[in-house]
């Protein structure tokens, strides 16, 4: 018999030695100088001796694999890992609110800070299943979590999300690249040289897919200048709507540009200033049929939204294109003047329409701020019936506009009412922190208001009636209620937690708000 | 009280019955409680609790200890709802005569000699248990080699659960935990066969060993018998001499030992750079006192006195010198020639050691079919744990970092990572 090896014991013991009932009289390797223990009695007792011996031969003598090359190890990081104390407090948000840790990780990126190393593959898998998450974690990655990122193909979405794409890396990206990587070519060109970037996507606009014509167009958002505009009027003759689109959107960016003066010399007619003084009335009249030039400039592109007319939809569109600076100039008037004017005939609505589009495009504080105080003032003139909101954008959209400021204030003014609407609380949660002073006096006399009011008292059903309110608020309060500064509201709302007269569930509601307030002022002064 | 309750569920079941509505002729009187309580049998059940003990006794067939029935009936006196009574029901008195006759008789001065005599007779019957239980295994380990391994995996999932349970009636509760472990090795996918064969052999190797027990050397002979599933008592441990040393934790394991979850806390001493295990059990759930606050990155000024037996690991601590107290990173890292030689060493003193500490620098290497732990010579052994290689690799960033784990025979388990002086757990 030769040499017993494992292998061979192993196939013995498969198939059974009650077949061939053979003994194990000679081992392989350094076992087989001990060969003499085995049994010599019973051919199954020698094999489970054997496979003892050479198990245990075989674990003892270990050898090592030999010649493993390591990883390329991670370029040295120049930002500094956020210090032990805010690690731990990090952590502790991760496992709390996506949206704190969000804001956490954004003040730690904005002071200088990296994630700490150990938090890295929490973080990526977070941020993978968070896409909110993305930039504020791309953002504290540092060398290290780039570096880690590279070993998951899963990760790497994070990363590329963020990427910072280098014109050094030459050209070969936008020549074979995918359309992101071109795209991030362009952008990077774009920023150190906006006219070499312009000139290398009109040398090759022609043989462009219509989808990369799309794609590529909107990256010259990044620094544009009158410069653009020449490129941009070709664009507007483009056979891909989208094209057409993105050129529109970037042209409305150019006050001085061609595209400007046209779309405003078509509204003067449609709307006039009549009368002096108190009698002064705003006249508008239906479009009678629009050129050809005036779809090229964006004017009838889509179709009516239901329930309104083609007319009062061109109407309504040609005033969305103007600058919303021209009215003021030409009727000498300030933007909550303009908008307080009557309007004669029955085409007010078409009208304000148009400035609330303009105001969101054009992203101006001053008419969103004059717009809301209209529309709160006549509701029912302003908007007759329910329009879709591609034709009357949302009071929402216009807050968002507001300076933060401005839209605290709003908030804190809708909150101060009685009865506290959806509508109130929906503004409240989407008000960007931290909250000045006022607003969050408002909120904290709200919850206090909340928590004393005698459980099913009237005061009680009407402002408090959905918990969901309550959980919403609650989030948002937690998020935004100020961390620093000389007011401490987690003591605050600690000490209404633990006032005798606090119903459930508030106490267990506000210790939560009041920790994580506490977590965020912690980690703040770490930081700072 | 709760604390008293053998499980969760023993805890719901008396909570529910801590009602006054559920007993009858209960009361309280002195340090005793009783009560009946109706149950599914045909009489009531009668409970006494003893306070002093406490003791309890029950007529219920519950094998728990104590009963949900002593539980609430503690529950209900604690709430202060079982009357106090002139006198106690005749059986709770009766059981108490009877305790009270017991610790007379072993207080008394006859009671020693008597009591050393039945500790000898029941040495003698385990021994005699264990031998024959270890018996049935060779026969059974025989047959199983007899009638060939895929025989095992045609049985399915627990192929060798009746034969841990022969050994937990044998009293050799080490060689049933080993039998349980095995039994899901024929599901364990590729290569399942090599791993069963090895587990039979060591089985049946520990099975001669016990029976060749009179000629090993002490510390084997030590060896055998606590693989076998004898315990040596704190008691006798702590009666070694100690080991003083400032022990920094390395690292902290939580495992299920069958179902029961277990602590493996590893030290390793500042002055002696000796390696130690501190294992401790929680049937609850919840562990506490010392095994709970020990975690890495602390230290512990102590006497620790180890188990008989080699390699010496295990051990209990005895007096302390202080709190345990914050550390830095450890000294005595070592590469993986040390580590391979020292786990050498260890199994030619004890063949059936699965698990060694190690404290090493090395590098994690991501790779198929599975990840390595390198030194800086470039040597490497498996990575295990997937759920802490990545942590692992971020906080070495591709460079050499100091590690403490558990060497398996089938790899390196990291558990604890040093980042700067910072302990991490993995």
């Amino acid at each position: 018999m030769t040499a017993m090896s494992y292998a061979g014991l192993v196939a013995a013991a498969t198939v059974g030695v009650g077949r061939r009932p053979e003994l194990v009289t000679s081992l392989a390797g350094p076992a087989a100088a001990h060969v003499g223990v085995l049994s010599t009695a019973d051919p199954a007792a020698s094999v489970l001796d054997a496979a003892a011996l050479l198990t245990v031969a075989h674990r003892a003598g270990w050898l090592p694999q030999t010649g493993v090359s390591h990883p390329g190890p991670a370029a040295a990081d120049s930002a500094p890992e956020l210090p032990p104390r805010a690690a731990a407090l990090l952590s502790r948000a991760a496992e709390a609110d996506a949206a704190v840790l969000t804001d956490l990780l954004t003040a730690a990126g904005a002071a200088g800070y990296r994630a700490p190393a150990p938090l890295l593959p929490a973080l990526l898998d977070a941020a993978i299943r968070d896409r909110a998450l993305r930039p504020a974690v791309a953002d504290v990655l540092g060398q290290r979590g780039r570096w880690l990122a590279a070993h998951r193909a899963d990760w790497q979405r994070v990363v590329a999300g963020a990427a910072r794409p280098d014109p050094a890396d030459g050209p070969d990206a936008w020549q074979t690249g995918r359309r992101d990587e071109r795209a991030g070519y362009l952008a990077a060109l774009r920023d150190t040289d906006p006219a070499a970037a312009r000139e290398l996507l009109r040398a090759g606009w022609a043989s462009e897919t219509g989808d990369d014509r799309a794609a590529l167009l909107p990256v010259l958002a990044r620094g544009l200048s009158a410069a653009d505009e020449e490129f941009l009027e070709t664009a507007l003759d483009d056979r891909k709507g989208a094209v057409r689109a993105a050129a529109l959107r970037l042209l409305a960016r150019l006050p001085s540009a061609a595209w400007s003066g046209r779309v405003t010399e078509r509204a003067w007619p449609l709307l006039r200033l009549e009368g002096t003084g108190p009698g002064r009335t705003l006249v508008a009249s239906l479009p009678g049929g629009l050129d050809p030039a005036a779809a090229r400039d964006g004017i009838g592109g889509q179709p009516p939204p239901p329930g309104i007319s083609a007319a009062a939809w061109q109407l309504t569109q040609v005033i969305s294109l103007v600058p919303l600076g021209q009215w003021a100039s030409r009727f000498g008037l300030a933007p909550a003047e303009i908008v307080a004017l009557p309007v004669a005939g029955d085409l007010a609505s078409h009208v304000h329409a148009g400035w609330r589009l303009a105001a969101v495009r054009q992203a101006s504080p001053d008419w969103a701020a004059a717009l809301l105080t209209a529309g709160a003032r006549h509701p029912q003139t302003l908007r007759a019936g329910s329009r879709p909101l591609a034709a009357w954008p949302a009071d929402e959209q216009l807050v968002a506009v507001l300076p933060p400021a401005a839209r605290a204030d709003r908030v804190a003014r809708l909150l101060s009412r009685t009865t506290i609407t959806p509508a109130a609380l929906a503004e409240l949660t989407a008000c960007p922190g931290p909250w000045p002073a006022s607003l969050a006096e408002v909120v904290v006399s709200l919850l206090r208001a909340a928590v004393t009011a005698v459980p099913g008292s009237p005061a009680a059903q009407a402002s408090w009636a959905g918990t969901r309110w309550a959980g919403e608020l609650a989030s948002a309060a937690a998020r935004n209620l100020p961390a620093t500064g000389g007011i401490d509201y987690a003591a605050a709302l600690t000490r209404l937690a633990e006032a005798g007269s606090c119903p459930p569930p508030w106490p267990v509601v506000l210790h939560r708000i009041a920790s994580t307030i506490a977590l965020r002022r912690a980690f703040l002064e770490e930081i700072h | 009280m709760l604390a008293l309750a053998p499980d969760p569920a023993s805890r719901r079941a008396a909570a529910g019955l801590a009602r006054p509505a559920c007993w009858s002729d209960a009361g309280t009187a002195g340090d005793l409680l009783w009560g009946s309580c109706a149950g599914s049998g045909r009489q009531p059940y009668q409970t006494v609790v003893d306070l002093t003990g406490p003791a309890y006794r029950c007529s219920c067939p519950s094998r728990k200890f104590p009963c949900k029935h002593a539980l609430a009936l503690l529950l209900t006196w604690a709430g202060g709802s079982l009357p106090e009574q002139g006198e106690a029901a005749g059986y709770a008195t009766t059981w108490q005569a009877s305790r009270q006759a017991r610790a007379a008789g072993r207080g008394g001065t006859g009671g020693k000699p008597k009591d050393a005599a039945a500790a000898a007779r029941r040495a003698g019957q385990r021994a005699e248990r264990v031998a024959a239980g270890l018996a049935d295994l060779q026969v059974w380990l025989g047959d199983q080699i007899r009638a060939g391994l895929t025989a095992a995996r045609a049985a399915g999932y627990g192929h060798a659960d009746a034969m841990a349970a022969r050994m937990v009636d044998a009293q050799a509760p080490g060689a049933a935990a080993a039998l349980r472990r095995l039994s899901a090795i024929p599901m364990s996918g590729d290569g399942w066969p090599g791993r069963l064969l090895a587990e039979y052999g060591l089985l049946h190797l520990l099975a001669r060993a016990h029976q060749q027990e009179g000629t090993l050397a002490p510390p084997l002979a030590a060896v055998v018998r606590s693989r076998v599933g004898y315990t040596t008592s704190r008691e006798d441990v702590l009666a070694t001499p100690a080991v003083a040393d400032r022990w920094q934790v390395l690292a902290v394991r939580d495992v299920l030992d069958g179902t029961i979850p277990a602590r493996r806390v590893w030290l390793r001493g500042q002055h002696t750079g000796r390696f130690a295990l501190l294992l401790s059990f929680a049937p609850a759930g919840n562990f506490s006192g010392l095994e709970a606050a020990l975690i890495p990155g602390l230290e512990l000024d102590a006497d620790l006195h180890f188990y008989p037996g080699q390699p010496a690991m295990r051990a209990v601590p005895g007096p302390r010198h202080g709190s345990p107290a914050p550390a830095g990173r450890p000294a005595g890292a070592g590469d993986l020639t040390g580590l391979l030689s020292a786990w050498s060493a260890a199994l030619a003193e004890d063949p059936w050691l699965t698990e060694w500490p190690a404290l090493l620098t090395a590098v994690p290497v991501p790779g198929e079919p599975g990840w390595r732990l390198a030194d800086p010579a470039g040597l490497a052994v498996p990575l295990l744990g997937q759920e802490s290689q990545w942590r692992l690799l971020a906080v070495s960033g591709g460079q050499p970092v100091c590690v403490a784990g558990e060497l398996s025979p089938a790899g390196l388990t990291a558990l604890t990572v040093w980042h700067g002086d910072q302990a991490v757990r993995l």
